[in-house]
C-alpha cells in the first residue's frame, strides 16, 4: 500500500488547520500531564502520547481524513486537534476535537470546528455528523452546542464507556459562517 | 503529497512489505491474545486498528517503520519486524512481533530480522541498535542472541509498561564492529 496521501491546509480568519507533525509532540506531553485528559481517556504513558500523534497520520492514510493541527495564525500557538475522525469501534465518522488549555475562552475552537464540519459536508460529502463526548466533559458539550449540535442519545464504548452522541445540524442546516441562536451577540 | 512508499524487501520465504489497512484483522486477532502480554497487552479490539494508525504514522514521520511480514508460500501475514523510533524511545530499536504460535520454530523470523538489519545498516545508516525485551520473554531474547545482540546493561531504558519489570536491552553490534 502506497502511504502517500494529501492533507489539506485550510485557512480560517485567525487559524491554520494543517498536517499533523512531530513538533505537536511537546504540546501534546504537557496536555497529558495536565487534568485535562480525563476527558479523553485520561494520563497514557509518556509512549502512547507520541504514538496518538504517528495514529493521527495513520488516520489519514486509512481513512482519507483525520485530525489537522491547529495553529493560530498570528502567534503560533498550537490550539489543539480537530477534524473528522473515525476510528475502529467509533458508532460513525465524528468531528473530533481536543482544545489545548491556552486556547479556551476565544472562539478558537468553535472556528476550527465550524471549518472541519464544512470541509467534511463539501469535500467528502458527508451528509451528517456526529461529535462523541464524555458526559461530564462540560466545556466541549458547551462547544457542541454552539455548533447547532444536539444530543440525541448516549454510545457506550468497550474501553472508553458511556459517550454522548451529540448530532450536529445537516448540511442544509448548518450554511457555513452562520452560528447556533445562542450564539449571536457572542 | 505526504508521506512515503515503503520498500518491499526480500528473503527466501518472505516478503517484508508495509503494513495496510486489511492487515488489521490478522493483527488483531495477535493483539488480543497472549502473545501480546510482551507488548503490552492483550489489547481490545478496537486498538488493534489504531495500532496499525500507529505503525503507519511512523513510516510517514521517521522515513521508516515496521515491516509485515508475508509468508510467501501461504500469502499470508504472519508478524510484523522492523526499525522502530517512537519519540520518547531512549534510542532506535529492532523490534519484532510473530503473531501465531504456528510460525515459531522455522528461523522465520531471524530470517526477516538479518534482512531487515542489513536494510538499517545499509540503507538507513544506522551504526547500532537495540532490542527492549521483558527477561521473561526467552524466545525473544533468544532470537536477539542468534542476531548477535549482547545485554547493554548502561543503556538507557524506557519506562516500563503497567507493572512489567525492567526491560532487557540487548545490543546490536554494526557489522563493522563485529568484524573486527
Amino acid at each position: 500500500m502506497s502511504m502517500r496521501f494529501e492533507i489539506p491546509t485550510l485557512e480560517t480568519e485567525r487559524l491554520i488547520l494543517r498536517a499533523p507533525a512531530e513538533r505537536d509532540f511537546g504540546p501534546w506531553l504537557d496536555f497529558n500531564a495536565s487534568p485535562r485528559t480525563r476527558f479523553v481517556g485520561g494520563h497514557v504513558p509518556r509512549n502512547t502520547v507520541w504514538r496518538g500523534l504517528a495514529a493521527y497520520l495513520g488516520h489519514w492514510a486509512l481513512r482519507g481524513y483525520g485530525m489537522w493541527a491547529v495553529d493560530e495564525r498570528a502567534t503560533g500557538l498550537f490550539c489543539g486537534n480537530i477534524g473528522p475522525w473515525f476510528p475502529e469501534g467509533w458508532p460513525e465518522p465524528e468531528i473530533g476535537w481536543t482544545v489545548m488549555e491556552a486556547a479556551e475562552g476565544r472562539g478558537i475552537a468553535r472556528e476550527a470546528a465550524q471549518a472541519a464540519r464544512t470541509w467534511a459536508y463539501e469535500t467528502l460529502g458527508w451528509t451528517t455528523a456526529i461529535s462523541l463526548i464524555d458526559p461530564e466533559n462540560t466545556r466541549s458539550i458547551a462547544l457542541a452546542t454552539r455548533l447547532g449540535a444536539q444530543h440525541e442519545r448516549d454510545f457506550e464504548h468497550d474501553e472508553y464507556g458511556v459517550m454522548r452522541i451529540y448530532r450536529h445540524p445537516s448540511p442544509e442546516e448548518a450554511v457555513p459562517g452562520q452560528t447556533a441562536p445562542e450564539d449571536l451577540g457572542k | 503529497m505526504i508521506g512515503i512508499e515503503p520498500p518491499v524487501l526480500e528473503t527466501e520465504r518472505l516478503t517484508l512489505r508495509g503494513p495496510e489497512a486489511g492487515d488489521a484483522a490478522a493483527m488483531s486477532d495477535f493483539l488480543g491474545s497472549e502473545r501480546a502480554r510482551w507488548h503490552g497487552g492483550p489489547f481490545a479490539p478496537g486498538q488493534a486498528w489504531r495500532v496499525m494508525a500507529t505503525q503507519i504514522g511512523h513510516w510517514v514521520i521517521r522515513r521508516y517503520g515496521s515491516f509485515v511480514l508475508v509468508e510467501k508460500a501461504s500469502g499470508r501475514a504472519i508478524g510484523l519486524a522492523g526499525p522502530w523510533h517512537p519519540g520518547d524511545w531512549p534510542e532506535p530499536e529492532f523490534a519484532w512481533s510473530l503473531w501465531s504460535v504456528e510460525h515459531e520454530g522455522r528461523g522465520l523470523m531471524a530470517e526477516a530480522m538479518g534482512r531487515i538489519a542489513r536494510y538499517a545498516w545499509a540503507d538507513l545508516g544506522w551504526r547500532t541498535a537495540v532490542s527492549y525485551i521483558d527477561p521473561r520473554n526467552t524466545r525473544s531474547a533468544a532470537l536477539a542472541a542468534r542476531l548477535g545482540a549482547t545485554p547493554d546493561p548502561i543503556a538507557a531504558r524506557p519506562a516500563p509498561q503497567d507493572g512489567a519489570p525492567d526491560c532487557i536491552v540487548w545490543r546490536h553490534p554494526h557489522p563493522r564492529e563485529r568484524a573486527a
